[in-house]
């Protein structure tokens, strides 16, 4: 029993001293940028990776010249002329220094406008970043990575099909 | 702790059951997972930053890891009694069965159980491949997300099958129900992998949940066979679900204050996991009670319906959400009336079959 106690303690000291420094997140890389002009302020738009893919996540940085104090606003995303979705602009949690977007990916490829309405202390002003082109998907066909990712699902109906046909007489 | 496990035809004095400290083990497992899994949706919504090696990631890990261990402890020790020509008893896990020929004799329920876990370890390769290829998306619903979902509930569903062979035993009655209501909670994030059909009208996610929860809730019933088994069941997933609903934003908010990092602006604190399951389910739950006379298919309909007709109703309550176009609500809760049909029907007939694995003297208990 004492020695089950000490493995566990051990165990559970091993796992958090592992934790503890493995804890250093990823700093915010950015490695192209472009510029907005909502109304009076200069936003510069970062993007972590370049050029954007479908699906690939990034981390997306939005910053106003003079800082985000007494600042606030909304980001409107548009694939072509349709609105997808929209939510104030928050700051980034690992650069909280400026407005972003973690590890977040667009969905599609084609070309996306990034619509920016900003309040402050110049009063209100609205910017678009547009023919943002966002690529292809990499790697495997969905249609591929859905079926590799269900063999699971597929292997317990296989399942359910033997003990069914085993059982069919003794239910009824 | 052999005495427990190995099933001896003579045991010597015991003060535990035979085969409730195995079974245990597998279903603490899972619910740890179940742990990991709304702590870190939270953790995701609320403060963000990600590594492999975060808690909410360990909890995911450890869980497939002790039901997977234990699994296995169990596979070779029967495998061991069975090579010395000893009786195994069926009463743990199941019926043994030959895996790899006759090299391993494994009760089916920990084979089943044991196989999820193994998965899990092959699509968290596959996952890392993904996240290597996609960058660090926090994603839920990617396709190898689903599949390391799937595999922990083909763990779960090792679990429901472990507890119903010891049925007719108090601890086997309490197990089903936990672990057939650690399943149900489960399964409502793993259909999140529905938002990739194309529904049309039809609210596919909300269809599934009331699909998987009607059918899980009807297993748990039948393979109880007794009045208050779906109420049994639905009182575990409504105390996970209460419980969660405390443990998520806390434990988030905990973690984040001794990693030192702040909440999200605009981070709302709703309870992610725990609002992705019905709460209506309860209602379900006494509706099949008070059906019980009827064919599976007419209460199962009746559940697919309060689940869909409820969940635009619990996302305005809990989210300020407004309520869906009339045409998409009543194509949805249609849908849910016919799947919840097929899933009383499903379930009634897993239940039933379940009840196959125990060596039961089904006179003495019906």
């Amino acid at each position: 029993m004492r020695k089950t106690l000490l493995g566990l303690l051990g165990t559970a000291a091993l796992l958090f001293g592992l934790t503890t420094p493995a804890l250093a997140f990823e700093p915010v890389n950015v490695v192209h940028t472009e510029k907005v002009q909502a109304g009076p302020y200069d936003l510069t738009i970062g993007f972590s990776t370049w050029p954007v893919k479908a699906m690939q996540s990034l981390d997306f940085t939005f910053a106003p010249e003079n800082g985000i104090d007494g600042k606030k606003g909304t980001l409107t995303l548009f694939r072509g002329s349709v609105e997808s979705e929209d939510s104030p602009l928050a700051r980034h949690p690992r650069k909280r220094e400026v407005w972003g977007l973690d590890i977040f990916a667009l969905p599609e490829p084609g070309t996306w406008t990034m619509r920016f309405d900003v309040d402050g202390p110049a009063g209100a002003g609205t910017g678009e970043l547009k023919n943002l082109q966002v690529m292809e998907q990499p790697g495997p066909p969905m249609g591929l990575s859905w079926a590799i990712s269900t063999i699971p699902l597929f292997g317990l109906i296989a399942l359910i099909v033997v003990a069914w046909r085993r059982t069919r007489v003794t239910v009824h | 702790m052999t005495v427990h496990i190995t099933a001896t035809a003579a045991s010597p004095a015991r003060t535990v059951p035979r085969g409730l400290v195995p079974a245990s083990v597998v279903v603490g497992g899972t619910l740890i997972s179940l742990i990991g899994l709304t702590w870190d949706i939270q953790w995701h919504s609320d403060v963000g930053p990600d590594t492999f090696f975060t808690l909410p990631h360990l909890f995911l890990y450890a869980g497939s890891a002790i039901s997977g261990l234990a699994s296995l402890a169990v596979v070779l020790l029967t495998t061991a009694s069975s090579k010395r020509g000893r009786a195994v008893d069926p009463m743990i896990g199941g019926r043994a069965v030959g895996v790899f020929g006759r090299t391993f004799a494994a009760p089916v329920g920990y084979l089943i159980s044991g196989i999820g876990a193994a998965l899990f370890l092959v699509y968290g390769l596959w996952d890392q491949w993904w996240h290597g290829l996609y960058g660090f998306d926090a994603v839920i619903d990617s396709p190898p997300h689903i599949g390391l979902l799937l595999s922990i509930s083909i763990t779960m569903v090792g679990a429901v099958m472990i507890f119903a062979v010891a049925r007719d035993q108090r601890w086997g009655t309490y197990g089903v129900a936990a672990a057939a209501g650690t399943l149900l909670a489960f399964s409502m994030v793993t259909v999140l992998g529905l938002r990739a059909l194309p529904g049309g009208l039809v609210n596919t996610v909300n269809v599934g949940s009331a699909f998987f929860s009607v059918m899980i809730l009807f297993m748990g019933a039948y393979v109880l066979s007794r009045r208050g088994g779906a109420l049994a069941v639905g009182v575990v997933v409504a105390v996970l679900q209460a419980v969660f609903w405390w443990f998520s934003p806390w434990a988030t908010e905990v973690y984040a204050d001794a990693t030192g990092l702040p909440l999200r602006d605009y981070a709302d604190g709703i309870p992610g996991l725990p609002n992705m399951i019905p709460m209506s389910l309860i209602l379900v739950a006494v509706a099949v009670e008070l059906l019980r006379g009827l064919p599976a298919w007419i209460p199962g309909a009746v559940g697919g319906v309060i689940i869909t007709a409820c969940a635009p109703l619990q996302r305005m309550l809990v989210q300020g959400s407004n309520f869906p176009a009339l045409e998409r609500y009543v194509a949805t809760v249609a849908a849910g009336a016919v799947l919840g049909a097929l899933a009383g029907m499903l379930g009634r007939r897993f239940g039933l079959m379940l009840r196959h694995l125990a060596p039961a003297k089904e006179h003495s208990h019906a």
